[in-house]
């Protein structure tokens, strides 16, 4: 900002996003927002221009997600802003703390149906963890400030603020106030951690059951330890995957409907499951009623409203798990269930013979996970792709696990990639995509060529809405209703056309060296692999069934 | 169906009403009466909600609380039909 220019509302609004060191933000210019785009000329933050708000959106996701700091995406008002609602939606189901920033129609025309005119904060209220309006400029530092506390504090999840342009073009009279901590509003009771150390030190048949939480409240090492000390057998939800060491002797890898056969009988057989981070999810329990039938429950979370939602439990333990974790440590004598757990894990593993010619998908995710550099992020989108790499990936840290979990948002993979590879520059990110998916936000093709960004694209290819057409040819007597997507474009002169190097393989012994190509190539590489339409995701649940009734095959 | 009665006290900010009714509705709650007053000299503004639903009252209290200006959720347990 240049001296001689009056601060402005705008040029406010990056004084305070440098405040709580935001360097890198996605977004899409518009009528309503120009302010802050011409405030943005003179600012020191990098602006990411998206072809999409959707895109802005999944962006600052991958960005939080990916670096543990607070996304940020900007947006005009009316399309603007609902092209935003999706990832707010998925930043809310997921927990992940993003800021966004619409512009909307000046104040006096608020109410009146204007053009570009929409009401995104009431839009809002169903698809963020809170939202704003500005009325007054001299308000603004405030609910920046509070915003950002607002994403980060307990829960995390996403925050709007919506401001009208004559509020970004106002001058700002009052000085910047600096921010101070949100008040924890809600005050979580002490943790019965003697009623919970009880049911451990009783335990025979224990399972510790992993979620999101651990990696969001930075409960790795914690988690790792309470693991060791404890030596109780684990499973991962989706978004919990990473959290877990993967070369834990005694972890067994995801639960739920396409959990592996070890994850899944050990829940269903145990007499304590300790759920940390995790919140029960319809797609981890199966038939609710029927979901470890046998087990008392302790359950570890930040958030009071997960506590008995879906499951009764006998302890509560609430609050930070930094701090709780580690009141809860201790040796157990568990060495029959460790070694019934550890039996299972080798019986169950994973087969990765596949008949024919024709590329076997977990094949390749498997050999992917095992040639990528160390701390490589893999963001995937959503279908029978996204479980195949839950399966049979490999990760280390959440963070370098992006997947939406409970929106399940196909077109997640591409943006979130790019915000994954804006906040770790020097790290290989692989964007993990299915047909259908990438062509959802296929536009951010051209955000990976504006800034040379290094993403690896692993498009896995049947030509079809693969777990759709999966379920039904399962459940729905084979008759499949608009899942056929043979019409799909030449994906490789597609992503040529972006300046992006692609190459299709279609047979097995292409898999290996066309993996060493892509990792090997210092800029953004398109890999299509061409698989069989018939695969299917093993083991599935089917729906309204107990977790050990899987199916492995039709 | 059971109803209950909460009380609820909140910091007077913007949509807080369309919030607490915006939960209501999608954590599985009908409303049969609701009552809204504002102290203006406090800027806290107490809120009577008559609620019906087949669902722990306990899952309501739980969301609303999670709302950033709510100060305070009560519930009147003696009403129930």
């Amino acid at each position: 900002m240049s001296d001689s220019k009056p601060l402005t509302g705008g040029g406010l609004l990056f004084e305070v996003l440098q405040q709580h060191g935001v360097e890198h933000v996605f977004g899409y210019p518009g009528g309503a927002i120009m302010p802050i785009y011409d405030a943005l000329y003179d600012s020191n933050v990098q602006h990411f221009l998206c072809r999409h708000e959707q895109g802005a959106a999944f962006s600052a996701v991958g960005y939080a997600r990916a670096s543990g700091k607070v996304g940020v995406c900007l947006a005009t008002s009316g399309p603007g802003a609902t092209n935003l609602i999706t990832g707010l939606a998925d930043a809310l189901a997921d927990s992940i703390p993003i800021v966004a920033i619409t512009g909307q129609v000046p104040t006096s025309a608020m109410g009146s149906d204007a053009f570009q005119e929409i009401d995104i904060f009431g839009l809002s209220l169903a698809c963020t963890k809170h939202s704003f309006q500005v009325t007054d400029v001299n308000e603004l530092p405030k609910v920046l400030h509070r915003a950002f506390a607002i994403a980060l504090e307990g829960r995390q999840g996403p925050v709007l603020v919506d401001i009208p342009k004559d509020i970004q073009l106002a001058e700002v009279t009052n000085s910047i106030e600096d921010f101070s901590k949100l008040k924890n509003k809600v005050k979580l009771p002490p943790a019965n951690v003697g009623r919970a150390l009880a049911l451990l030190s009783q335990a025979k048949q224990p399972v510790l059951y992993v979620g999101g939480g651990v990696g969001m409240a930075n409960a790795l090492d914690e988690l790792r330890t309470f693991s060791e000390i404890t030596g109780i057998p684990s499973v991962s939800t989706l978004k919990g995957l990473g959290a877990v060491n993967p070369d834990d002797e005694y972890y067994m890898g995801m639960l739920g409907m396409h959990g592996t056969k070890a994850a899944n009988i050990a829940v269903q057989e145990c007499d304590l499951l300790i759920a940390v981070g995790a919140r029960f999810d319809d797609r981890v329990t199966g038939k609710l009623n029927e979901f470890a039938p046998h087990a008392k429950v302790i359950h570890f979370d930040i958030d009071t409203a997960e506590i008995n939602k879906r499951r009764a439990v006998d302890s509560a333990i609430l609050g930070d798990l930094k701090i709780n974790l580690p009141a809860l440590a201790i040796p157990l004598t568990i060495t029959a269930w460790q070694q019934q757990c550890r039996e299972m894990k080798n019986k169950f593993s994973w087969d990765y013979n596949h008949p024919g010619e024709t590329i076997f998908a977990p094949a390749v995710l498997k050999e992917i996970s095992d040639k990528m550099p160390e701390n490589s992020c893999v963001t995937t989108d959503v279908g029978q792709h996204q479980m195949w790499s839950a399966q049979h990936m490999l990760f280390d840290d959440p963070r370098n696990f992006l997947t939406s979990g409970g929106m399940g948002t196909m077109g997640f993979g591409i943006p979130a990639a790019i915000g994954a590879q804006v906040s770790r520059p020097t790290d290989c990110i692989i964007a993990v995509s299915g047909d259908g998916s990438f062509m959802m936000n296929v536009q951010e093709l051209s955000t990976i060529k504006r800034f040379q960004l290094p993403v690896k694209i692993v498009l896995i290819d049947n030509a079809k809405l693969g777990m759709v057409r999966q379920w039904q040819d399962l459940f729905f007597n084979g008759r499949l209703s608009e899942t056929d997507l043979s019409d799909n474009p030449d994906f490789v002169m597609l992503a040529t056309a972006f300046d992006i190097k692609a190459k299709q393989i279609t047979q097995k012994d292409q898999v290996s060296a066309a993996i060493d190509e892509m990792l090997d190539h210092d800029g953004p590489y398109l890999l299509q692999v061409k698989i069989d339409a018939k695969d299917n995701v093993w083991p599935l649940v089917p729906p309204n069934t107990a977790n050990d009734k899987m199916m492995e095959s039709t | 169906m059971n109803s209950y009665q909460l009380t609820i006290k909140v910091d007077d900010k913007q949509v807080v009403l369309e919030r607490i009714l915006q939960v209501t509705r999608y954590r599985g709650f009908l409303i049969s009466g609701i009552n809204a007053e504002v102290n203006t000299g406090t800027h806290i503004g107490t809120i009577e909600l008559m609620v019906r639903s087949e669902r722990p009252i306990t899952l309501l209290v739980d969301q609303i609380n999670k709302l950033i200006d709510i100060k305070e959720v009560k519930v009147d347990n003696s009403i129930t039909t």
